[in-house]
């Protein structure tokens, strides 16, 4: 996929994949790396900026089989942001989406 | 030592200008991930070849680590660290980014030149009649305000400037570090 679509969709992935439960930074890593063929270790620093932004907040649980894990929570801030950056999402999509069928109508 | 050590005491070291307090924090995630890989039966080889070179690692740690520092408090100083962290990983050109943004630096600097040196003026000005006499005090003391009076607004305009330019380059900067490395190899 190209580099310059990653732009933010990165962002929206991170923070849908943590609106609905709290996620760990493993599992979090290892989901968007699959997805996207990013390398696992620069999931990361983005995880940590979003948290310096106040999107994200950590907290860290010792789990009954493994090591402990740092789990990600999004904050309130953190949800309406996210908000924000679907509906922009959708309206981008749908705009590319027709102008793609309009184009390819025979 | 283990490939896993290797890694986190490079990463580690990589990271030295970060408060240790800080930099614990950042390397948890990567001491946690290889805790977590291992567990999963993934050998430690494999596991620091999927989380990538860490120097290229450490310098996106040290990029948000910069940008953070020049958010909480705006100077000069710390909007160009948070500038060359971002050229040396690879953000920026040198030619498209940092060269129009040291030009820039210098003409804010030469201005804020001018700035002081009108500052100055009027003290130099009554040093000057203190000690020769050669204009009478009336005609001196209304150049000193005039000139302090144009001090003053140009000082006010310079901040102003100072401040605006460095949240254009902040925001400028945090848009386009919301990137994050491809695989280049798969």
């Amino acid at each position: 996929m190209n580099v310059q679509f990653k732009k933010g969709v990165l962002e929206i992935c991170v923070l849908v994949l943590a609106s609905r439960e709290d996620r760990y930074g493993y599992e979090l890593a290892v989901m968007i790396s699959e997805k996207f063929e990013v390398a696992v270790g620069s999931v990361y620093p983005l995880l940590n900026r979003l948290t310096q932004e106040g999107l994200f907040s950590t907290y860290l649980q010792e789990s009954k089989e493994g090591p402990p894990r740092k789990y990600y929570r999004l904050t309130e801030p953190g949800w309406h942001y996210m908000r924000g950056l679907i509906d922009e999402w959708n309206v981008f999509t749908e705009a590319v989406n027709e102008i793609i069928e309009e184009g390819l109508r025979p | 030592m283990t490939i896993k050590d290797q890694y986190l005491g490079e990463l580690n070291h990589l990271l030295h200008v970060i408060p240790s307090e800080q930099r614990q924090e950042l390397l948890l995630d990567y001491e946690l991930h290889f805790q977590m890989a291992m567990e999963n039966g993934q050998p430690e080889e494999q596991i620091a070849h999927e989380l990538g070179d860490p120097r290229v690692i450490a310098k996106e740690l040290l990029l948000g680590y910069r940008v953070h520092q020049a958010e909480t408090k705006q100077s000069p100083v710390r909007v160009s660290r948070a500038v060359f962290s971002a050229v040396s990983l690879g953000f920026f050109n040198l030619i498209f980014m940092l060269g129009p943004y040291l030009a820039l630096m210098g003409i804010l600097f030469s201005l804020w030149v001018v700035v002081v040196v009108l500052w100055a003026t009027p003290v130099l000005l009554l040093a000057d009649w203190a000690i020769n006499e050669t204009f009478p005090l009336t005609a001196v003391l209304s150049v000193c305000a005039l000139i302090a009076g144009l001090a003053l607004l140009a000082g006010v305009g310079m901040t102003k400037l100072t401040k605006g330019l460095l949240s254009m380059t902040m925001k400028y900067l945090k848009w386009n570090t919301r990137v994050v490395r491809v695989v280049k190899e798969k």
